[in-house]
């Protein structure tokens, strides 16, 4: 099963700072492109994620930072019509990494609906019982 | 209340807006003026969804906003303007409606435009349009998010002196 491929597309240098992360916890990594928001009207921006997920034969992700910014709407807006492109919003180390060691494994719906959850189990808290 | 925001974004919603803009102004509504995405059913779904819980999002055309725009001055609550470009707040004012004060948060780089500061880009036209709405009586501020000090126009756009 070839891997599902993804773009990270996040405000300023967020996107980067988290590969730069995934690859010292996974290792190399290859076919996941990064893009940043910065200096994008918001057409601008839907075009340069268009021109990404349009080589995408079997669809992917679009793994944004927040549900609501440009990176989120622009997103919906490029994958309108690419088949199978499904943003995921909420972006975090643990989901990066989680796509990472499934993405050969997963079919896009599946490896979405598995990265949210695995992005919301990730939030924990944990409270000092002895305070 | 009234407007406590109106704004030229070419972003239109986005994180600005919501997340900065809409803690510190806790608007009830947002009124997105653009004629653009008023026609499409499937853009003022996007739209709409794009804004938190609470806040209620319309997609409106010029005719439309410049209609409804003195009832929703008497509406509960504050609201939210935003417009693609100042050709629509130009539009908007040409059929009366009273803007008062524009926050440039967002005119970016296209061929032809120069750069005023990292989110804000205009060309002869852009200026002409800027020129005719402070001399109608609006405020221009530049300002992208309500932590960062708003600048006039004019102080921080020199071309602007020249006519």
């Amino acid at each position: 099963m070839a891997n599902v491929p993804a773009l990270v597309v996040t405000h300023a240098d967020l996107g980067a700072a988290l590969m730069r992360a995934a690859v010292r916890v996974y290792g190399p990594v290859d076919g996941v492109q990064v893009l940043s928001n910065e200096g994008y009207s918001r057409d601008q921006l839907e075009k340069e994620i268009d021109d990404q997920v349009a080589l995408w034969e079997h669809g992917g992700l679009i793994l944004a930072d927040f549900w609501g910014g440009s990176c989120h709407i622009c997103g919906i807006a490029a994958a309108r019509g690419h088949g199978e492109v499904i943003v995921v919003t909420g972006l975090n180390l643990p989901l990066l990494l989680d796509y990472l060691h499934n993405r050969g494994a997963l079919a896009p719906r599946e490896l979405a609906e598995r990265l949210q959850q695995k992005g919301r189990d990730s939030i924990r808290l944990h409270y000092d019982q002895t305070a | 209340m009234t407007w406590v925001l109106r704004r030229v974004d070419d972003r239109l919603i986005h994180g600005q807006v919501v997340v900065a803009w809409g803690n510190h102004l806790r608007p009830r509504r947002i009124w997105v003026v653009d004629d653009a995405a008023a026609s499409s059913a499937w853009e003022r779904e996007l739209l709409s969804t794009a804004a938190p819980p609470g806040i209620a999002v319309r997609v409106l055309s010029l005719a439309e906003a410049a209609a409804d725009y003195a009832t929703e001055e008497t509406a509960e609550g504050p609201a939210i303007l935003l417009m693609r470009d100042l050709k629509t707040a130009i539009a908007l004012a040409d059929a009366g409606v009273t803007l008062q004060m524009l926050n440039l948060g967002g005119i970016h780089y296209t061929p032809g435009r120069t750069k005023i500061n990292e989110y804000i880009y205009m060309d002869d036209a852009d200026r002409e349009r800027a020129r005719r709405l402070i001399a109608a009586g609006v405020i221009l501020e530049v300002q992208d998010v309500p932590a960062t000090r708003p600048l006039p126009l004019a102080a921080i756009d020199p071309a602007m002196a020249q006519s």
